[in-house]
């Protein structure tokens, strides 16, 4: 503990101080409709009241399938994507409240990777035009000499070498232009970096290269990372305490060993045992849960538990009408860190509950219907491209 | 299969391949280019009722070999060589008609992304029953419950009302099934899935792998499954071909191979990938540089600059591919 703001302290007690905390975000998009008024018919409840904190040297992954508000999230936090409720606190200052100028500024502590290279770098703009645009933003770029140092130092960094800066982003191969984008992010020093899926538009054989080289920066530059991706793999590999997301909420967070070591949400247990491990004598015997139909849309999210119209463990009361909080579970041997959001975890983790089957529930992308509570008429809001 | 299932396989699970395909070579020729061999002598056979899996990184070779076998290869700027022989005829000579006739009945492929591949102003129902108007000669009418019968096979909840729904309407997941019930609508005896869970979120994957899995156990169907995932190989396929750079360099049954990697390629693509039943903080050994690095394999092994273990061999001759024990490899210096 360094320095000590204003900010709450944080549920679960730890050494290590919080750098953003993140409380009751909810992004919701509206949906319209109309030719000549633009009338609101609905909203896309992307994020639907996520609290989480960040802590400062560490690696918070966020999990979760396409379609759950992890990138939404990652944005808001950036206000990239302006919160509609809720605060995320950086040092002291609320983000999500900053507009114009001094928004502009406080950008320069949180700094964002994208997940593809080739569209996140303007083709038109040499490697030193790209890297010395964001410190030119936050008054770094003072004097030539020492703005060269810190560019080779920056590709030192990153491992490209120096020649680098005269070429142009099409010039290099996917890891090379991903190394590019890590070293714009960290150009003007931020203290915060959200990583969106920074590896997934990668072949496997460098995925491993991007990967070593975040947490190498991590060691070197005692950097905070939001990493948001979908591969339960990498996230693993990379966090130290990891989220899962389900339709606009976390339903679960732990340490990532605690998490991987024992899910306790039916959610993340049934995403992990799908995920296939290379290894085909774990593949042939491994226990799958096998989820049934689609994820709703979350124009129109179930009532109650999100997760509700898809678990093998629902219940006949509670599950349907009540949203569980994310709260400490009364589980031996648990940490008191490990936060689920379910209303049953206890019963379902002492073998009390057993699963059952689910019959699958038909969901239409982008369509209002939510299965299970008004399957047979599509008469939920249109989709968001449809505005016009 | 239900009611639908037509002939019963002619073959059953021996040792006659069903699809053999030899020496396969696709060049593709650009005005003011080089041509670029993108298969380069690829050679594998599929029995009855096995699953073969063709695994490597974007641009090793694995589709348009898929692609050349099912005849997809647009008309111009390309040359297929070799043989690619299915219960004996040759599928690279037959004429368009033949192929046509042959495509959606004997050999069916499904595709990485099922929007792309469904035509969007034509119900999948429509779609559906196609595929057995034109190859099993029934009348619409006729072939309308046989195509309710078929979503409802491969999961698609309420099928008398999603035959009329447009792909829009669908989800990633559903369309994939009915793209998957289009290919199995007339029992064909091979079945190639390009990545065709690449596009679909991991519980959804384990739905459409555990699909494709009682398919191939139910029909016998022979599967050539197109994957860069070696998590997905390793539950699904009987005997798996490692590609690279248009070449296969390793291939065997995939509790060896798994467990005893032996090409430098294969073992460090199982090195750099983060995996769930290893313990966590690990560091990951990626194999360094980038296919913009590798060498023509005319004179060496391409691989080799990308190589943890090479030898002077591996710069100026070309490893042949050895086949005379279970394992097939092609290189010169192989792990342990």
């Amino acid at each position: 503990m360094t320095d000590t703001t204003t900010q709450a302290t944080p549920p679960s007690g730890d050494e290590r101080d919080v750098l953003v905390d993140v409380r009751g975000v909810k992004v919701h998009f509206p949906i319209k409709r109309g030719v000549i008024f633009d009338k609101v018919v609905g909203h896309v409840y992307a994020v639907d009241g996520v609290d989480l904190q960040i802590r400062r040297g560490e690696t918070y992954g966020l999990v979760g399938e396409s379609g759950c508000g992890k990138s939404t999230l990652g944005k808001a936090i950036l206000n990239l994507e302006p919160p509609t409720e809720g605060s995320v606190i950086l040092d002291g200052t609320d983000i999500a409240s900053l507009r114009g100028e001094e928004l502009r500024r406080r950008r320069k502590d949180i700094q964002m990777v994208f997940q593809d290279p080739m569209s996140s770098l303007d083709p038109r703009q040499s490697v030193e035009s790209l890297l010395v645009e964001g410190m030119r933003a936050h008054g770094l770029d003072t004097d030539g000499a020492s703005t060269k140092k810190r560019l080779r130092e920056l590709l030192a960094a990153v491992g490209l070498p120096a020649a680098a800066l005269t070429k142009y982003p099409h010039e290099f191969s996917g890891g090379q232009r991903q190394r590019i984008g890590i070293a714009r992010a960290l150009s003007v020093e931020p203290k915060l970096i959200v990583a969106d899926e920074p590896v997934s538009a990668l072949d496997v054989s460098v995925q491993a290269q991007v990967i070593n080289l975040l947490e190498e920066l991590q060691d070197e530059f005692d950097l905070t990372y939001l990493v948001v991706a979908h591969d339960l793999a990498v996230v693993r590999h990379i966090s130290d305490r990891i989220g899962v997301m389900y339709l606009g909420g976390l339903v679960e967070e732990a340490g990532a060993d605690d998490l991987y070591g024992q899910p306790l949400h039916p959610y993340t247990r049934a995403l992990l045992s799908a995920v296939p491990v290379p290894d085909p004598t774990i593949e042939d015997t491994r226990e799958q849960i096998l989820l049934t139909g689609d994820l709703p849309s979350p124009s129109n999210p179930p009532p109650g538990c999100r997760f509700h119209t898809r678990c093998p463990w629902r219940q006949e009361t509670r599950c349907d009408d009540e949203r569980p909080p994310l709260r400490v579970v009364q589980i031996d041997g648990v940490d008191p860190s490990h936060r689920v959001a379910c209303h049953w975890v206890e019963q379902i983790a002492s073998g009390e509950i057993r699963p059952h089957e689910v019959a699958p529930v038909y969901v239409a992308p982008g369509d209002g219907d939510a299965g299970a509570i008004d399957d047979d008429t599509f008469t939920g809001p249109a989709s968001v491209t449809e505005v016009i | 299969m239900t009611a639908t299932a037509s002939p019963p396989p002619t073959t059953t699970r021996g040792d006659a391949p069903l699809l053999s395909v030899r020496d396969l070579r696709v060049t593709f020729t650009r005005r003011g280019e080089k041509p670029f061999m993108a298969v380069d002598g690829v050679s594998f056979d599929v029995r009855p009722g096995q699953t073969v899996g063709l695994v490597g990184e974007s641009g090793c070779g694995k589709s348009v070999t898929s692609l050349a076998i099912m005849g997809l290869l647009p008309k111009r700027g390309n040359t297929v060589e070799g043989e690619a022989s299915f219960e004996g005829v040759n599928l690279l000579t037959l004429d368009e008609k033949a192929k046509r006739e042959r495509r959606g009945r004997d050999i069916a492929m499904i595709f990485q992304d099922p929007l792309s591949s469904l035509n969007p102003v034509v119900p999948v129902g429509l779609q559906v029953t196609e595929v057995l108007e034109r190859h099993r000669g029934m009348s619409r009418k006729a072939a309308t419950p046989v195509a309710r019968d078929l979503l409802k096979k491969v999961g698609i909840p309420d099928p008398d009302r999603r035959l009329k729904d447009y792909p829009h309407q669908m989800s990633g997941g559903m369309r994939q099934r009915a793209l998957i019930a289009m290919a199995v609508a007339c029992a064909p005896r091979l079945l190639i899935a390009d990545e065709p869970t690449t596009a679909l979120d991991v519980t959804i994957q384990a739905q459409i792998l555990a699909l494709l899995k009682e398919l191939v156990q139910d029909t016998g169907t022979a599967l050539v499954m197109i994957t860069h995932d070696l998590g997905v190989v390793a539950g699904l396929c009987d005997e798996v071909n490692v590609l690279y750079a248009g070449r296969i360099v390793e291939r065997g049954e995939r509790h060896e191979l798994f467990a005893d990697p032996r090409h430098p390629y294969t073992n460090g693509l199982l090195a750099s990938i983060p995996r769930l039943d290893a313990p966590r903080g690990e560091r990951l050994t990626p194999i360094p540089g980038s296919v913009a690095d590798n060498l023509p394999w005319d004179s060496a092994c391409a691989f080799a600059p990308r190589c943890s273990q090479p030898v002077d061999a591996c710069v100026h001759t070309t490893p042949a591919l050895d086949e005379t024990g279970r394992r097939s490899l092609r290189c010169h210096n192989p792990v342990r």
